[in-house]
């Protein structure tokens, strides 16, 4: 078992010898069974994640990064073994009980951002205030804030083609944020950044974890670095668990 | 407003803002396509349903303050024996007043139409004229193409059926029939007859005829009918070849065919054309204009949304990643397609509103039938029902599509 944080601390996150499997090869009613293969995309991860932790996930491209990062976000659910979110087991949920799970304990962050491009930043942030009922005035007034407090209160009415890479990750971000949630995952948010823009993000994203638990997924060295404890994928398995001054020391795969 | 309440009113009006940003922002050909789609088949099933309204009620007949003509049943013996040479009908002027009398009826005069000879006794000019013996009105009406405001109204020779009353001597002529009888307003004109060879026309009126036959105008003459029964001999019986109703209430054709037995009562467009339509053929094109239109404009709408929805997948996948339920996502795809079915109702109503136009200009110009096709507001709420269903119907496969993707892979 590997844990990110001391014993006595409030564990968010765990997951419990969880495996992701997938077949491949078999696409159409003339496929015979012997053309499907099976490939092991998560192999038998165990961890535990604390509130107020920053955990890296690293590992080489392949090595089941973000198919772990989706089932730690109830995105999708294990071949095998248990992934539990704030005491719910993710693995015994319906479709439309894990969208509600999201919606209340998890906030996302992907690489390619995923603003909805007709809307402006201001909605983006408010979209899932929308799926929860909140009335407008309230959700406008929660976006202006977050906008504010990524340091984009001027840029609320731009679409997103108007506003520059770093800046639609920081309203990816504010739209994570903006139902304050328990855990947040992150798919190689610095990615498309250049290293200026991806360490505000990255300041961003370390900055918010007091309250919560924080997932980063990156191959990027520069940004497991500033992350409490990194978990290290290879083939699907977990290699190793370092804290920030052990995983510099670790040989890393490229 | 509850929380469901108002994650629905925050759906919708998220459905709208992502319909009207990709609309009028960015590559929005597919929602373009569907809109077009839509309207072509509002404005062929408003066009098509105009028609098939205007067939219903006849409203070509309307205009020309012409709703029904009541003539006498060739078939029928006893009507063959009023006449010789044509079957007629009798005590017109009666009958005609008992028509008056009803509320429903704008006006309504039988028609007497004889060839008669007639001649300008100035110039020696003689020739043959069709003329047509009405009852005019204090309106100014038109028959076989001639105004009846030239002639004094009622019928005042007919005197209570002893033809002893004032003889006015009053014809409206065609120009054709003024050109070829030399004459103009105040011309005195003598007829021809066996029976009246002393009474004389005046001519109190010229107007243009749009009475023609295929070979060019025919030259006409409209006169007071008690003075064409006189010129024509047929004040025995108070005789004449039809009745005139015009009307704007369609109940009213059964209570005229109670008047007269063996007569039919028919609609025609003019004074020579047949009966536009069968009764049960306009509510046919009616429903088949419908059905077309939203079987066309559900399958390309469907077709279209389909296409959209592969390209806004990632937009579904992050909605359904950051926690958006099923049921909210097929919300949203339902109000996007409502979108574009509704402004494709908008668009094909105003299009179709002119296509009713183009018809009647057409078919005015080219047939010589006036305002084949009627609009009605009831156009207006064929239209958007049949949107509203063809978007429900539609948003079924988007829908459908939408829930076979599965975000994880979408959002790789």
């Amino acid at each position: 078992m590997v844990s990110t944080e001391s014993d006595t601390a409030d564990p968010i996150l765990t997951c419990d010898g969880v495996t992701r499997t997938f077949t491949r090869g078999r696409s159409g009613w003339l496929s015979s069974p012997q053309d499907a293969q099976t490939v092991v995309a998560v192999d038998d991860v165990t961890a535990t994640i604390n509130t107020g932790d920053v955990v890296g996930l690293a590992g080489p491209s392949g090595s089941g990064k973000s198919t772990l990062l989706h089932l730690l976000a109830a995105l999708d659910t294990p071949t095998d073994g248990r992934v539990i979110l704030d005491g719910t087991d993710t693995t015994t949920l319906s479709e439309s009980q894990r969208a509600k799970l999201r919606l209340d304990e998890v906030g996302i962050v992907f690489q390619h951002f995923h603003l909805l491009p007709s809307l402006s930043a201001r909605a983006n942030v408010a979209l899932p205030l929308v799926q929860r009922g909140v009335p407008t005035s309230t959700r406008r007034a929660k976006a202006n804030d977050l906008l504010d407090a990524v340091g984009l209160a001027d840029r609320a009415s731009h679409k997103p083609a108007e506003l520059s890479g770093g800046e639609q990750q920081r309203v990816a971000i504010a739209r994570a944020l903006v139902t304050d949630p328990s855990l947040l995952v992150a798919d190689e948010p610095t990615g498309e950044l250049d290293s200026e823009t991806g360490r505000q993000i990255l300041d961003l994203l370390t900055n918010v974890a007091d309250d919560r638990a924080v997932i980063i997924a990156s191959h990027d060295e520069a940004v497991l670095d500033r992350a409490d404890s990194v978990l290290r994928l290879h083939d699907g398995r977990l290699q190793s668990e370092s804290t920030p001054s052990m995983h510099r020391e670790i040989p890393h795969e490229s | 407003m509850s929380r469901n309440l108002r994650r629905l009113a925050g759906v919708v009006r998220l459905g709208l803002a992502r319909f009207t940003g990709r609309l009028f922002g960015g590559d929005s050909r597919q929602l373009w396509s569907s809109i077009a789609g839509v309207a072509f088949a509002v404005m062929l099933m408003t066009t098509v349903g105009g028609i098939s309204l205007g067939l219903a009620s006849q409203s070509a007949i309307e205009s020309e303050d012409v709703d029904y003509w009541v003539v006498p049943d060739a078939a029928s013996a006893s009507a063959i024996a009023v006449s010789v040479d044509a079957p007629r009908l009798g005590g017109v002027h009666s009958v005609t007043d008992r028509l008056g009398e009803d509320d429903r009826v704008d006006y309504a005069t039988p028609v007497l139409i004889r060839v008669l000879e007639l001649s300008n006794p100035q110039t020696g000019h003689s020739e043959y004229v069709l003329v047509a013996g009405v009852i005019p009105d204090s309106t100014n009406r038109s028959i076989i193409g001639l105004p009846t405001a030239p002639l004094e109204p009622g019928d005042p020779h007919y005197a209570d059926g002893n033809y002893d009353g004032r003889w006015t001597g009053q014809a409206v002529l065609s120009s054709g029939a003024a050109t070829l009888l030399d004459a103009e307003q105040g011309t005195t004109l003598s007829p021809k007859t066996g029976s009246a060879t002393n009474r004389s026309l005046t001519v109190s009126g010229v107007a243009e005829s749009e009475y023609t036959t295929g070979v060019g105008e025919v030259p006409v003459a409209l006169v007071h009918l008690s003075e064409a029964q006189t010129l024509s001999g047929a004040t025995s019986g108070d005789q004449a070849d039809q009745i005139l109703v015009s009307t704007d209430d369609a109940a009213v054709a059964g209570d005229i065919e109670q008047l007269y037995p063996q007569t039919n009562v028919v609609k025609r467009t003019g004074f020579a054309q047949q009966q536009l339509s069968s009764s049960s053929l306009p509510l046919a094109i009616a429903v088949g204009a419908v059905l077309t239109a939203f079987v066309v404009g559900t399958l390309f709408v469907a077709t279209m949304m389909g296409l959209e929805v592969l390209s806004e997948r990632a937009s579904l996948a992050t909605l359904a990643a950051i926690g958006y339920s099923s049921s909210s996502r097929s919300l949203l795809l339902v109000v996007e397609t409502l979108g574009v079915t509704l402004s494709g109702a908008v668009v094909g109503l105003g299009l179709g509103i002119g296509g009713i136009e183009l018809t009647n200009v057409l078919t005015e110009r080219y047939l010589g039938i006036a305002s084949v096709a009627r609009f009605d507001p009831l156009l207006v709420a064929a239209a958007f029902v049949v949107s509203v269903l063809i978007g429900l119907f539609a948003s079924v496969y988007p829908v459908w599509l939408s829930h076979r993707a599965n975000p994880v892979e979408v959002l790789q």
